[in-house]
């Protein structure tokens, strides 16, 4: 069963130009003009209880504003949405108890006190019950582990520590739907992954049902099954990641390292080379014969060894927005 | 109810831990308001000491007067701060984490921080200079007289809260609004003497139009037993009604956010 449903949601924003300089900025004292931009022209997707899904995009492509649609943040200027079933811009208070936002480059926590105490202060503004209260608290704080940070003010933690207090900060009340907003921008590896970790094993204990946003693939791929993919305000792609690679042509990509120095000349034969330098080479090869040509490649070239993965997501996703953007 | 009440607690103590935070910061800021309190002080000494009189009012009347400006100031002080902030959360989207909180976003974003060292400095010698010019001026002390004062400065609190809100509220088109702010500012202190020194058509803006001259003046007239009854009405009035266009703007400037880029 679908918990958010969205048709043909589209959201334009209104604004000026200004032309540089100090006679543009007198122009604009006297005349504005106003132009309008399609931020998200016609979206239409759905998400069924307890899936991850990834919004995915370039910058600019409307994905946080879409979020921002679903969480009633932004009213659209057209189209239907129902979000657990409400509206979400009608912003209801049963609404707001039923999800959370996480937005990686905005906080709610207070900057000179310490996270508990701006969990104290949504506890009082979501009605929780002292029990549930330090119950969540304990819980997420070990799954996070951030408990021994609990007294230290917020401006003194690092970007992955204050990541973690603002995951925890959202999940107080235990919504039932989860938007998160780019939550590894700027975190280093290892932050990145406890935050995927804790995301992944809350998903699958509450059943949560999460849209993310990232420019990480790696969030994309180890934490959704299923990718929407937005370009230029419209849904260009929605299916499972797996699929994606097929939409490029089913590629496989294969580095090799050698006991000598390779021209590319010498690997051109085999496939589109993407990379050489001295003993190593990267081969991109189409997956249907692939044996074959590996073979050729071990019979006729000092191969020491080799490995064969999947094209990069980002680079399959960088070439739907690529197609898109020329079709528009 | 209750919860708004739990929640209010629960602000102003963060407020007063995030202040306390720079005890510099708060103890210069106490010093500071002192300092601003002894100007003020000023006013009243040089209404002693050249003895002046506007109309039937002695000394001792415009220190009641002055005592309730100072307070009034002290009130206001108190979440004034949100007020000028509410420009630079629209500008930065900064409202985008409050808009999807289960509580009134007026009452989150007008009254999230309080600031008490211009609040405890203010008010007390606001109340000392009312209580001084009260027994100075010799005015009977009754229930009714303190209880229907401290009614009417609960009014004049609301009107100052939908009164100062308004101007800021267009922060939500204009974005920045610190030159209405300097005007704002200026309005608030034409009531550090009683509106009796302005002239008449001042005195009718000041008390229907931008109804300032309220804020102070009334709950003082109704202690010195000058009050009329139709503007005991007005006291009680104007506050619902600057305090329902104060919503209903709310409502429309929210409706017009367009939150920021990300």
């Amino acid at each position: 069963m679908a918990v958010i449903e969205v048709q043909h949601l589209k959201k334009e924003f209104s604004y000026y130009k200004k032309k540089p300089g100090l006679a543009g900025s007198l122009h604009n004292l006297f005349h504005r003009e106003t132009l309008t931009k399609e931020a998200v022209r016609d979206i239409s997707f759905s998400v069924e209880k307890g899936e991850i899904i990834g919004l995915l995009g370039p910058n600019g492509a409307g994905k946080t504003t879409t979020l921002k649609m679903l969480s009633g943040i932004l009213y659209p200027t057209s189209g239907q949405a129902v979000v657990d079933g409400f509206v979400p811009w009608e912003r209801q208070n049963a609404f707001k108890r039923r999800f959370s936002i996480v937005m990686g480059q905005k906080n709610q926590l207070w900057w000179d006190l310490p996270a508990s105490d701006s969990f104290y202060l949504n506890k009082c503004i979501f009605n929780i019950d002292d029990q549930q209260y330090i119950h969540t608290i304990e819980e997420l704080s070990e799954l996070l582990e951030v408990r021994e940070l609990m007294s230290v003010q917020v401006r003194r933690l690092s970007l992955g520590e204050r990541m973690k207090m603002e995951i925890l900060a959202a999940l107080i009340h235990r919504p039932d739907i989860l938007f998160l907003d780019e939550p590894t921008i700027g975190l280093d590896i290892v932050s990145q992954q406890k935050i995927r970790g804790f995301l992944r094993y809350y998903n699958e204990q509450q059943k949560t049902t999460i849209i993310l946003t990232s420019h990480y693939m790696r969030d994309i791929e180890e934490l959704c099954q299923r990718a929407v993919i937005i370009s230029q305000g419209q849904v260009v792609y929605d299916d499972t990641l797996s699929k994606i690679n097929q939409l490029m042509g089913d590629k496989k990509v294969l580095t090799l390292k050698f006991s000598e120095d390779i021209s590319a000349q010498q690997l051109a034969p085999f496939g589109k080379v993407r990379e050489c330098k001295c003993r190593e080479g990267i081969l991109e090869l189409p997956k249907e014969g692939i044996r074959t040509t590996m073979a050729d490649i071990l019979s006729r070239l000092p191969v020491e060894d080799f490995t064969v993965t999947e094209v990069p997501l980002e680079e399959s996703i960088a070439l739907i927005f690529r197609k898109e953007g020329a079709v528009s | 109810m209750r919860k708004y009440l739990r929640l209010t607690g629960a602000l102003m103590k963060l407020s007063l831990m995030s202040q306390l935070e720079y005890r510099i910061n708060f103890i210069s800021g106490v010093m500071v308001e002192m300092g601003w309190m002894l100007v003020k002080l000023l006013y009243v000494a040089v209404v002693y000491r050249i003895g002046v009189n506007i109309g039937t009012f002695t000394p001792d009347h415009i220190m009641i007067f002055i005592g309730i400006y100072v307070l009034m100031t002290g009130f206001y002080m108190l979440y004034y701060l949100n007020f000028t902030l509410i420009g630079h959360m629209v500008q930065t989207g900064e409202l985008d984490m409050y808009l999807v909180k289960p509580v009134s976003l007026q009452y989150i974003i007008t009254l999230r921080q309080w600031s008490f060292p211009m609040f405890l400095t203010n008010a007390t010698a606001g109340s000392i200079l009312i209580i001084a010019g009260w027994h100075r001026a010799g005015l009977p002390v009754s229930f009714v007289r303190v209880a229907g004062f401290l009614f009417l400065l609960l009014c004049s609190n609301l009107l100052t809260y939908s009164l100062y809100l308004i101007p800021n509220l267009l922060s939500f088109w204009i974005i920045s609004t610190g030159g209405l702010d300097n005007i704002i500012a200026a309005m608030w202190d034409f009531n550090n003497m009683p509106c009796m020194i302005y002239g008449k058509w001042m005195q009718r803006i000041g008390i229907f139009i931008l109804p300032v001259f309220v804020i102070t003046n009334f709950p003082g007239l109704f202690i010195m037993g000058e009050l009329r009854p139709f503007m005991f009405v007005w006291a009680v009035g104007a506050p619902v009604i600057f305090f329902i266009i104060a919503r209903l703007l709310w409502k429309r400037a929210v409706k017009n956010y367009s939150s920021a880029s990300s």
